[in-house]
């Protein structure tokens, strides 16, 4: 069970290294600006709920406390989305 | 007849680390959402600011702070995973390893203030630059927080004071620095990537 844990563990943090790695490449103007933002709102969004699942271990459903820490990578990707369209 | 009484009780909800901890994290969280929408709104009005704003800083520091955050919550994982097991010395280690990462975001940060300094990205008559400041600088505060969690969380390990049965003083400096993790997952592309 705790080699699993730990397996898991070291994919996750792979997969949160790669799509930072992704972030920093359109940090480099390769996508258009509205695109760019609302990949990035998908990855941070992602982010996000990945460590809140693995490394937080908020894992329980129907949990008040998970709920509330999820919507928080809800909201902020929307934001960052509201604000894209605002300055388009 | 009582049914609540016969009724058979319901578990109460685990939490990871313990309540006082969230509080601090939804309070961090909380404070940390105020300055998002700050950024927004600057964003909003002053656009040329903000789009000019990224390509004067040093983004490989912004890289390598996120990927060294990253890397510090994944060794903090293995700590709580180690003591799980009921392994002290291996999670201490783990612990230590932790803030390790924690002191090279300080000195990668530290890095970047001077290369700001000497290419003259001073938060004065610009709205990026001062939104920079004040996320960067407030981010610090709780990386500092943290490795103070985390050294304090090694001391007590290093003392055999946690167990696999009981150890959430440990789980509960580790979510702190989680949750700080959480906030520079946000920060990053705010001021890096987003032009």
């Amino acid at each position: 069970m705790t080699k699993i844990d730990e397996n898991r563990a070291t994919v996750v943090w792979l997969g949160l290294l790669a799509l930072t790695l992704g972030s920093a490449w359109l940090g480099e103007g390769a996508l258009p600006a509205g695109l760019t933002a609302a990949v990035v709102a998908v990855i941070v969004g992602l982010k996000g709920m990945l460590v809140i699942r693995h490394y937080m271990g908020l894992a329980e459903p129907g949990s008040r406390l998970r709920m509330a820490m999820r919507l928080y990578f809800v909201v902020v990707p929307a934001l960052i989305l509201v604000s894209a369209a605002q300055g388009a | 007849m009582d049914l609540a009484a016969s009724a058979v009780p319901v578990e109460a909800p685990t939490v990871p680390g313990n309540r006082g901890i969230w509080v601090g994290i939804l309070c961090e969280l909380s404070e940390f959402a105020l300055m998002f929408l700050a950024w927004a709104w600057f964003r909003h009005v002053h656009p040329d600011d903000f789009h000019a704003g990224p390509a004067m800083l040093n983004a490989g520091a912004g890289i390598a702070n996120t990927v060294v955050m990253l890397t510090s919550g994944y060794l903090a994982v293995r700590a709580v995973l180690a003591i799980r097991r009921g392994d002290g010395i291996a999670a201490r280690n783990w612990l230590i390893a932790t803030l390790c990462g924690g002191l090279a975001f300080l000195l990668i940060k530290a890095f970047e203030f001077r290369w700001n300094i000497e290419h003259g990205v001073v938060g004065t008559g610009n709205s990026f630059v001062a939104m920079y400041y004040y996320l960067t600088f407030n981010h610090l505060v709780h990386v500092v927080w943290g490795c103070l969690g985390l050294i304090w969380a090694i001391l007590r390990a290093q003392f055999g004071a946690y167990s696999a049965a009981d150890h959430e003083g440990l789980e509960a400096a580790v979510l702190y620095w989680h949750a700080t993790d959480l906030a520079w997952i946000v920060i990053f592309p705010l001021l890096y990537v987003l032009h």
